[in-house]
């Protein structure tokens, strides 16, 4: 199987409290960056469909990742192949110059230039937290689509059973390949993912695997290209208009309340929690 | 009801530091991308920074505190190691950090000295006494790898570094500490060419364990062979593996050796301290290190390798004392107790986080000067290290001088680090209060593990002997008046700065200070007045210690304020090139002018220690 698996890095959201606002813009300078969590797990599950868990250092398919973005972000690249990735391509485009619908666009193309089974997705980025490129971009290329995977069964790499994040439980969908699949949280739990390379009974540990030492200094090896947006005949014309941004309020000192009916008074009258 | 046993992560690091000492500070940058270091970059460094951190926070850092609280045991003769550390064996081996500096020809990546100790403070800091055991297999198999024989090299090197076997240092014995001349385990020459080795060690790290995956350990023993002269001129080093093995380094059977105690200690609790017994049934064999024509060398071979294990324990200090400065600065922003000293008078004044009091606050900056003082000795050691095999045969006596830095500061690194990281562990305790003394919060472990630093791989004494008896003088003094003027360098081209300018005074007061008494302790010598050489060796230590970290935090201080001027308003990094300036000017302000005092009570050449009866000193 042949998987494409776009990333975004975002400020690192352990240090929220560096993120600054000046003049309705939020101020990037000195930011760290990190690759959106998400995205790490649809690398993850990118590279579980791709092996044999139990013999990961043969390849039974090629993940590519792919980023929009400056210079600097083929940093995000190669940590992705770090952890195992096959390539990279970046789309050379600046930051402030892309939303959403530009970014489908310019991956609907490059999909369309090169053959992929699959595309794989983190559901969302956690800086804008928007939740709409993997729509986007099924919709682009006229493909099936699963939205905010929990787990994923792989049917002989021709057909996908993705159980899907929904209120109370997961709903299971089947999508014929080439598909679009966006992925949540749980997909990274030790049996989320099965295909037809890997035993059942395997176990993965919990979460995204680490980069070893032998594969962040094979990283630097393995093949990244750039691309231009115009060589994808794309041109960046955001549809979304950011007005202003500002820092949620600072939080309220609490009180302390004398006895557990006082407690609960409060939670009915003022809270209206009851 | 005790509380049990939680296996969370309180281990943190400052990789932004890091990073700073690594690229503006020392500038490996220059070293990157070329002859030995061809395969690094900048990224690679970063990455394997990041990486291993994360590594360490979710693999070796839960299980600190289940090391210290369930301790090792021995059970039907072998060695238990705690819950968890078998995974965790197997899991660093796999990351492949153990072997990051080490020659690609076994397997290692080829990483340069100043990143090597950086990952070594990761590993350390998050799980102190589970570093030790891949540690000592390392530095054994360094010592096989310098030293042995073609056939030693390949039996044994690559097992050694990819975990397959483990490795330990057996010199000490009852008898014989810091007096290892006096060791008593003796060799016998067999027919076959091999030793059979019979003897007692203690104090043995990873005697012996249950995690390596070929489960066997192989020892470096000092032993002394039948007629061998008295002292340490008599002692060979051994290589006397735990189990026999066949080619493929299948375990066949037992050498004889076995582990028969082991100590309760203070701290480092899940690394097991071992006597260990070589030969009880007559049954062990050995091989020197070398063959044949290495026979009564141990001690000139155990010297070339002790610079690696001293830096090794130097960093241990700066892990254990980071740690312990990170999760108190963390404690002291969340713990509210009191108020502003602004409402003094006024009771009902909101409580304040203890972050907010003036003392707390100098006891973090203390911590943080402290720590990231030896973090700088550190890796400025390992960089001189980088630059003398980055330099050789290119410029040779530039490598010389690089060399000789590695040798003059080694000690200090060692002593003033190991001290520096139970004192600031200590201060981090009483920074948390109440709090600190229990179990609930990290640092009283911190400080228990610390203690050890000072004692082994040579007591602190032993170590400001060799600085003050050996290294002085080294090279006809060349190497100390190198370091002086590498001090002065610095002053000179500084002491105008407009932030820095009078705490370079402070500097400079101190480096001749140190200067003069470096004078004093060569008349001490030449007039026969040795008992004062003793007696002052450690504060000497301390005071080329302080010099040597005052030096290096005001360098960077100075990096950091020209960094500072380049910033956009409102950079992130602001605050952090402010943390390096106030650091290096509360020790120039708070710590430097110790120097000078210190300079003066050795021109008092008080005996009173030495000149006092056994008898007077109680009378019990
Ligand atoms: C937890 C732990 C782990 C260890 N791991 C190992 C290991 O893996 N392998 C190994 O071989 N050893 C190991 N050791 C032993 C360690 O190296 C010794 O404890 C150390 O060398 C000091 O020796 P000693 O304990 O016999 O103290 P002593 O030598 O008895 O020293 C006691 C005091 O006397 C001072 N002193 C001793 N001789 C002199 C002198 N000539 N002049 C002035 N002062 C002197 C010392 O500085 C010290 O303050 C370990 C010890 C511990 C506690
Ligand atoms: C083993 C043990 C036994 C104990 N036994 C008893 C007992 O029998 N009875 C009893 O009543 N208590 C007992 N205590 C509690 C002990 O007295 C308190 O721990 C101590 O008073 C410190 O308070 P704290 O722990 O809340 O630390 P905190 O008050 O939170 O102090 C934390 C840090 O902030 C500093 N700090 C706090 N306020 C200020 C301020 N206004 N200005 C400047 N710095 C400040 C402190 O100096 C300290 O460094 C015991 C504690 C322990 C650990």
């Amino acid at each position: 199987m042949k998987i494409l698996v776009p990333l975004k890095r975002v400020a690192d959201p352990d240090n929220a409290n560096k993120i600054k606002v000046n003049g309705g813009k939020i101020d990037t300078t000195g930011l760290e960056w990190k690759l959106n969590p998400f995205d790490e797990y649809a690398v993850e599950t990118a590279l579980r469909l791709t092996e044999n868990g139990a013999n990961t250092k043969a390849r039974l398919g090629e993940v590519v990742v792919v980023t929009l973005g400056p210079k600097e972000t083929e940093t995000t690249l190669r940590s992705a192949l770090a952890t195992g990735a096959d390539r990279a391509i970046r789309i050379d485009a600046g930051d402030d110059a892309i939303d959403g619908d530009t970014v489908a666009h310019a991956l609907a193309a490059l999909i369309k230039k090169e053959n992929f089974d699959l595309i794989l997705l983190g559901k969302q980025a956690v800086d804008g937290d928007s939740n709409q490129v993997p729509q986007l971009l099924a919709e682009y290329l006229g493909w099936p689509q699963a939205t905010f995977a929990a787990t994923i069964k792989s049917e002989a790499d021709k057909a996908l059973v993705v159980g899907r994040e929904v209120d109370g439980g997961t709903l299971n969908v089947r999508v014929q390949l080439p598909a679009v699949v966006s992925v949540d949280l749980r997909i990274v739990a030790p049996k989320s993912v099965t295909s037809v390379h890997t035993a059942p009974t395997h176990n993965y540990a919990d979460g995204v695997r680490f980069a070893a030492l032998m594969q962040i200094m094979a990283a630097k090896k393995k093949p990244l290209v750039e691309v231009k947006l115009a060589d994808l005949g794309v041109t960046a014309a955001p549809k979304i208009e950011y007005v202003g941004f500002e820092l949620p309020p600072a939080r309220k000192a609490g009180v302390k309340v004398a006895n557990v009916a006082d407690l609960v008074g409060k939670l009915r009258n003022e809270a209206k929690a009851l | 009801m005790t509380k049990p046993i939680q296996a969370i992560n309180r281990y943190k690091a400052d990789l932004r530091e890091m990073n700073f000492l690594l690229f503006e500070q020392f500038k490996i940058g220059n070293l990157l991308g070329k002859g030995a270091f061809e395969a690094w970059g900048e990224d690679e460094v970063k990455s394997t920074l990041s990486s291993c951190y994360r590594f360490v926070k979710e693999v070796l850092g839960p299980l600190n505190v289940v090391g210290d609280q369930e301790g090792c045991k021995i059970v039907d003769g072998r060695v238990v190691a705690p819950t968890g550390f078998k995974e965790a064996w197997k899991q660093l081996y796999e990351m492949g950090f153990r072997t990051i500096a080490t020659d690609p020809e076994y397997g290692g990546a080829g990483a340069p000295h100043s990143v090597q100790v950086l990952v070594e403070e990761l590993c350390s800091g998050a799980n102190t006494a589970f570093n030790m055991y891949p540690g000592l297999a390392f530095g054994a198999a360094e010592v096989i790898e310098y030293f042995g024989t073609p056939e030693q090299k390949k039996t044994y090197v690559e097992r050694m570094y990819n975990g397959t076997w483990g490795g330990t240092m057996c010199l000490t014995e009852s008898q014989a500490g810091s007096d290892v001349g006096s060791a008593k385990t003796t060799a016998v020459r067999n027919e076959d060419g091999t030793y059979s080795i019979r003897g007692t060690k203690i104090y043995i790290s990873g005697g012996d364990h249950n995690l390596s995956f070929g489960d066997n350990t192989i020892h470096l023993v000092l032993a002394r062979i039948d007629g061998a002269p008295a002292g340490t001129k008599g002692l060979t080093l051994f290589v006397v593996p735990r189990m026999r093995f066949d080619e493929n380094g299948v375990n066949t059977g037992s050498n004889d050796v076995h582990v028969t105690a082991l100590e309760h200690k203070m701290g480092i609790n899940g690394s097991a301290t071992c006597v260990v017994n070589f030969g009880d049934d007559n049954g062990c064999i050995g091989y020197p290190v070398g063959g044949e024509s290495e026979l009564n060398k141990g001690m000139p071979q155990m010297f070339k390798m002790m610079n690696g294990a001293r830096i090794a324990v130097g960093i241990q200090g700066v892990s254990v004392a980071s740690a312990a400065y990170l999760n108190a600065l963390d404690y002291a922003k969340d713990r509210k107790q009191g108020s502003s000293m602004a409402h003094w008078k006024d009771a009902t004044a909101p409580r304040v986080s203890i972050i907010e009091h003036a003392d707390v606050r100098r006891m973090l900056l203390d911590m943080k000067a402290r720590v990231e003082g030896i973090r700088a000795l550190a890796v400025k050691l390992s960089n001189h290290q980088d630059l003398a095999k980055a330099l050789a045969g290119q410029d040779d006596a530039l490598a010389a001088y690089h060399q000789g830095q590695v040798d003059l500061l080694v000690p200090l690194a060692k002593s003033y680090g190991s001290d520096q990281a139970f004192r600031v562990c200590e201060t981090a305790i009483q920074t948390y209060g109440g709090a600190g003394y229990t179990r609930d919060y990290p640092v009283e472990q911190y400080c228990r593990d610390s203690k050890i630093f000072s004692i082994y791989e040579g007591t602190n004494h032993i170590q400001a002997m060799d600085l003050v008896g050996r290294k002085l003088g080294q090279a006809g003094g060349a190497n100390l008046q190198a370091f002086l003027g590498d001090v002065a360098k610095f002053i000179a081209a500084n002491k105008d700065h407009e932030v820095l300018g009078a705490d370079l005074k402070r500097l400079a007061s101190a480096q001749e200070a140190v200067g003069g008494s470096a004078m004093r302790l060569l008349m001490w010598f030449q007039t026969g007045n040795v008992t004062m050489v003793p007696l002052n060796a450690n504060r000497f230590l301390e005071m080329m210690s302080e010099v040597a970290v005052g030096w290096l935090l005001l360098d960077g201080a100075a990096i950091a304020a020209a960094a500072l001027k380049e910033l956009p308003a409102g950079h992130a990094d602001a605050s952090f090139y402010q943390g390096k300036i106030a650091a290096a000017q509360f020790y120039a302000r708070n710590v430097l002018p110790g120097v000078e005092a210190k300079a003066a009570l050795m021109g008092n050449e008080d005996k009173s220690a030495v000149d006092l009866s056994v008898e007077a000193f109680a009378t019990v």
